[in-house]
């Protein structure tokens, strides 16, 4: 039977970044990161965007091979199509994930970490008896390999089955799942250094559809919604009609599908032995629905958690609650405050988008930053200030 | 959870579903299953309540009569 420290469950961000700063925190202990898919980064279920000083906390993207664009300016568009840009210097980038959680991966093993691709946890239970280790069930080419470890960090995505077999409660209520479709376009006329995030409750009710360009003329082309708000039709043909709409001669190269949890922070992301990390622990920014950066920051920390609670010989779940202590000290508490900022934007209408983004062009570009738009809206649309306010409260 | 035996239950088309996971959280009693590329829904767990069909990105989980 393998005798492992750290057992990693999924080689996304989250998960390869746990493996990697837990060998740089401990080089010392034995870290295995297991990848269910064939090849790790694939197959792609994200947009791909991410913001520029998270990223560059792990990974220098200038001139990287998984850096597909980088982005300088976002346009937001109303539901009338009305466009308000805002451009700001290094706003972003859009990643290749399949090179780029590669990428990660192979920091991880830089480190000392072992990688193992196509191999799936299918299960993992404690023996009792004052052993404190978890036998983890691994299926790798057919063949079934209990492996011991002291610590499992579940970096397992938004089925997150390592948070299940912990006893953790990982469900989600439906009005904070949003559902999402994604083309890979080809032949689009688009700004290539833009992103585009359209609002509109015809299009994206409850979220919004965004276009991210991953070179000149390709982008992905998606859009997430709350499933309680749409006519009844799913993601895909919602997608299906804006792509009919506004890209009708596009070349649709590939599509993807997936969900993205736009709620606060799981209660407990830890039990003994038992650490959980990125969406598995609905780590996403509930505006944006962005988790890339916070998995990769989360990954961190519990990488070093485990590997410091290893090192102390201690690994019970009191000691490991300093990871989730952590986690909402650097961004738990902030995703509080942006779920009650989505809670309230629920109440405003498509009219409203609308008078907004007319509001925002009478500022001139050069001066558009958000707290200029934020405060500008403010004044001239007052139905904004309780949002504000439950910003703050 | 207390369980009445419901009268419809939820079932995956396979041949439609994309194994992307979305659904296993929303299952109040965790009845479904992601494992070996393959996602199932436990009939016996199964309490008919649907949060998992709408959200469906691709259509592929329907209402069935609980035999």
């Amino acid at each position: 039977m393998p005798d492992v420290d750290v057992l990693v469950v999924g080689a996304g961000p989250a998960g390869a970044v746990a493996a990697w700063h837990a060998k740089l925190a401990a080089p010392g202990l034995d870290v295995v990161l297991l990848e269910r898919d064939r090849a790790i980064g694939a197959p792609v279920r994200c947009a791909e965007g991410v913001g520029d000083a998270g990223l560059r906390e792990f990974a220098n993207p200038d001139g990287a091979d998984w850096a597909a664009r980088k982005i300088t300016k976002v346009i937001f568009q109303a539901p009338d199509d009305t466009e308000v840009v805002v451009a700001e210097r290094g706003v972003g980038w859009i990643l290749d994930r399949t090179r780029f959680d590669a990428h990660l991966a192979a920091e991880a093993v830089a480190a000392g970490a072992q990688v193992l691709v196509g191999a799936e946890a299918t299960g993992m239970s404690r023996n009792g008896r004052g052993d404190d280790r978890w036998y983890v069930r691994v299926k790798e080419r057919g063949q079934d390999t209990v492996y011991r470890a002291r610590v499992v960090i579940g970096a397992d995505g938004v089925e997150t089955m390592v948070g299940r077999w912990a006893g953790l409660d990982t469900r989600v209520p439906s009005r904070d799942m949003e559902s999402c479709a994604q083309y890979v376009l080809q032949g689009i006329d688009c700004d290539p250094d833009a992103i585009y995030l359209q609002f509109s409750e015809a299009i994206a009710p409850g979220g919004y559809a965004w276009i991210f360009p991953k070179a000149i003329g390709v982008a992905n082309v998606g859009l997430g919604l709350v499933a309680l708000k749409t006519d009844g039709r799913n993601a895909r043909q919602y997608l299906d009609a804006w792509v009919a709409r506004r890209f009708p001669n596009a070349a649709r190269t590939g599509y993807t599908v997936g969900g993205v949890i736009v709620h606060t922070t799981i209660k407990k992301t830890y039990a003994d032995g038992v650490l959980v990390a990125g969406d598995a622990a609905h780590m996403i920014n509930p505006l944006s629905g962005g988790g890339i950066t916070n998995a990769m920051k989360a990954g961190r920390l519990a990488g070093r958690t485990a590997a410091a609670a290893i090192c102390a010989g201690d690994t019970s779940e009191r000691r490991l609650s300093a990871y989730h202590q952590a986690w909402m000290e650097l961004l738990g508490d902030d995703h509080l405050k942006y779920y009650r900022i989505k809670q309230a934007l629920e109440s405003v209408d498509d009219a409203f988008f609308d008078k907004l983004a007319r509001t925002v062009n009478r500022i001139p570009q050069e001066k558009r930053s958000i707290g200029r738009i934020f405060t500008h809206a403010l004044i001239k649309h007052p139905q904004l200030i309780p949002v504000a306010a439950r910003f703050f409260v | 959870m207390r369980r009445v035996t419901p009268d419809t239950i939820a079932v995956v088309d396979l041949a439609v579903c994309d194994r992307c996971g979305l659904c296993l959280p929303l299952c109040p009693p965790e009845a479904i299953h992601l494992a070996l590329n393959v996602l199932t829904v436990d009939d016996a767990a199964c309490t008919g309540c649907e949060k998992c069909v709408a959200p469906c990105p691709v259509g592929a989980l329907a209402m069935v009569a609980y035999a």
